[in-house]
């Protein structure tokens, strides 16, 4: 029963030698200044067109950041558990982070037991974040004033929305430059998002069988979308990471296809 | 919605230069202070306070009507009026009416939509033959939304008297003036410009962004009542559902917790978990034969996990654990029981379980 499996972490962790570690860690000094600069700017307008995405998800973005008035949809791994299916909610919380960040509001819909420690590491702003967790039938109204005064307005639809509903949200979201991230789950989406990220590929470390902890979770995240996004795109990523973060999975482990 | 009692002195709606009509007004609002300790500003030249409690105790609404007219009516003209919710009380004043409890929509129903001061959308509801506020209330709060806003939404409560409030009503910054000169601070009238710059934001923000937002989360509020929406604090705690709690959304309250920062002996290290289940959810957790797992007094499983079943859905394959680390803590139950928390891989899920009396519970999904 105890048998010791070797610990992913030790693994994965660049070794403590001199050179590769260098460039990743200045790399990584880059993108967190980066981050910083982007902090300080004053709160994100609505004169900007993009609002900004945390490094590893922004390369996987057409345009690098959120495209205003666009209209996102992510889908985690089938046969995931009730209530957050197979790292869909991890993507979505991941992508308005650092929006988030930098001043821009979110609302939450529709999601009943938001993991507020999870959001806060993944760099989600609690204090300029509302959640509206049981919307009821009422969702669609709900979202629908959402993106009338929030700039980042995450949905998961309680129920399968009709398509008249959905197309309906989605001209809103255009119409305001709002962005809307639909997390479907089982309700599904009958529109055509402007872009689709999915998760493929998941695998937790950290946990054998009784020791250490979870640490962290690699997954393949893929992003299809209209006209300049039209080709599929991969990325690699630690999400979460060790820290709650996110991070690009350099090793590259996955077998996207 | 509050039945309230509006007086309404024509005379003194409008501020004049040398400040006489808001010093006449303060006069009118003192003397009705003597009748009710609550009384409310609405803008200059109108007030309203509860009627319920003053009537039952002047021993009607209408002994209470004749109560204040006459303390006040001697110092300017006054038109009184009851009605539930503001709006409705206001135009009662103005034609001199009671309107009966829960009569206000009935009351309503025949006025022109022009009444709510939105000529926006009373030009687009006339084009689509709506004239009156009983014909806009009739339309499904649902389509309203979708066609007018958040905006259109409001008026639509409130033509169907369902709510009392329209923004444009209140004149905040009045009655705030109205206080100052009531504690006698300025006695020739004249309003500080002071007072237009400390004036906090509405929604206590400072930026144009937090003003868009917190209009919006009102809009949410009026639809699904204060509770409906939700902001998370975060707080010092053990288990995933102690660390953070949720407060209902109000941009006035203040920010994060102290205990964040605090180790807590026993918190399972990050990554947290993306959802934290409001009531735990129902597991089942057996070995690769079918038989129940459970975790003995020294905290060690009697047997290795195999399948995972939560909530009776279909088994999934345990892949990996780690745990079981005892939690000796009070749980959602009152008592002090023993317990055990476990990490979980099964399916594309990974899981917190707690264990407790021999019961396993999904307390979160890393999701």
């Amino acid at each position: 029963m105890f048998v010791v499996s070797p610990d992913r972490r030790d693994v994965d962790a660049p070794p403590p030698g001199p050179s590769p570690r260098r460039s990743l860690d200045r790399e990584r000094d880059l993108a967190s200044l980066a981050v910083l600069a982007e902090r300080t700017r004053p709160v994100s307008s609505s004169q900007t067109r993009l609002l900004p995405v945390v490094p590893p998800l922004a390369d996987l973005l057409p345009d690098g950041g959120l495209r205003r008035g666009s209209t996102v949809v992510v889908t985690g791994l089938a046969g995931g558990g009730p209530e957050g299916s197979g790292g869909d909610i991890s993507v979505a919380l991941a992508l308005l982070a650092a929006a988030s960040g930098t001043g821009s509001w979110c609302a939450l819909v529709g999601l009943p037991g938001l993991g507020a420690v999870a959001a806060h590491d993944l760099g989600i702003d609690l204090a300029r974040s509302a959640v509206v967790p049981r919307p009821g039938v009422a969702w669609a109204e709900v979202t629908a004033a959402l993106i009338e005064g929030v700039d980042l307005v995450m949905l998961c639809p309680p129920f399968p929305p009709r398509p008249a509903m959905a197309r309906r949200l989605v001209a809103r979201a255009r119409e305001r430059r709002s962005v809307l991230v639909v997390v479907p789950g089982r309700a599904g989406w009958p529109e055509h998002p402007d872009l689709h990220l999915g998760v493929s590929d998941m695998r937790w470390d950290g946990a054998g069988t009784g020791e250490g902890y979870l640490s962290g979770r690699r997954m393949t995240v893929t992003a299809t979308g209209r006209r300049s996004a039209a080709r599929p795109r991969h990325r690699h990523l630690w999400l979460p990471s060790a820290t709650g973060a996110v991070a690009e999975d350099a090793t590259g482990t996955g077998t996207a296809g | 919605m509050d039945r309230l009692l509006v007086l309404r002195c024509p005379d003194l709606l409008d501020e004049d230069e040398d400040g006489a009509a808001l010093r006449s007004f303060v006069e009118v609002v003192d003397a009705m202070e003597a009748y009710c300790p609550w009384i409310t500003t609405v803008r200059p030249g109108l007030c309203s306070l509860p009627a319920r409690g003053p009537a039952r105790y002047f021993g009607g609404e209408g002994a209470l009507i004749r109560s204040i007219v006459g303390a006040t009516s001697d110092i300017t003209p006054v038109e009184v009026g009851v009605a539930d919710g503001l709006f409705a009380a206001v135009l009662a004043a103005r034609r001199g009416l009671v309107v009966p409890p829960g009569g206000t929509p009935d009351f309503l129903a025949p006025l022109p939509v022009g009444i709510l001061g939105n000529p926006g959308l009373a030009e687009l509801l006339a084009r689509l033959g709506i004239h009156t506020l009983g014909d806009f209330a009739a339309l499904p709060a649902s389509h309203v939304l979708g066609r007018f806003g958040s905006d259109g939404v409001t008026c639509h409560r409130v033509a169907g008297g369902r709510s009392g409030e329209l923004a444009e009503l209140r004149q905040p910054l009045a009655g705030r003036r109205l206080d100052e000169q009531r504690r006698g601070g300025r006695p020739d009238g004249a309003p500080r410009r002071a007072t237009v710059v400390d004036e906090p934001g509405f929604w206590g923000g400072v930026s144009d962004t937090d003003v868009r937002a917190g209009r919006s989360l009102a809009a949410v509020q009026d639809l699904l009542g204060p509770d409906g929406v939700v902001t998370a604090r975060l707080q010092g705690g053990r288990g995933p559902a102690q660390r953070a709690r949720f407060v209902t959304w109000n941009a006035r309250e203040p920010q994060e917790d102290s205990t964040l920062g605090a180790p807590w002996p026993g918190q399972i290290p990050p990554p947290a978990p993306v959802v934290v289940h409001p009531t735990p959810l129902r597991a089942e957790l057996v070995d690769a034969r079918g038989e129940p797992v459970r975790v003995s007094g020294r905290c060690l499983l009697t047997t290795a996990p195999g399948r995972l079943s939560v909530e009776e859905a279909p088994w999934a394959e345990v892949t990996a654990w780690a745990g079981p680390w005892p939690s000796d803590e009070r749980w959602w139950s009152r008592s002090r029981r023993r317990s055990a928390r476990m990490q979980a891989v099964a399916g594309a899920e990974a899981y917190l379980l707690l264990v407790e009396r021999g019961r396993w519970w999904v307390e979160a999904t890393y999701g």
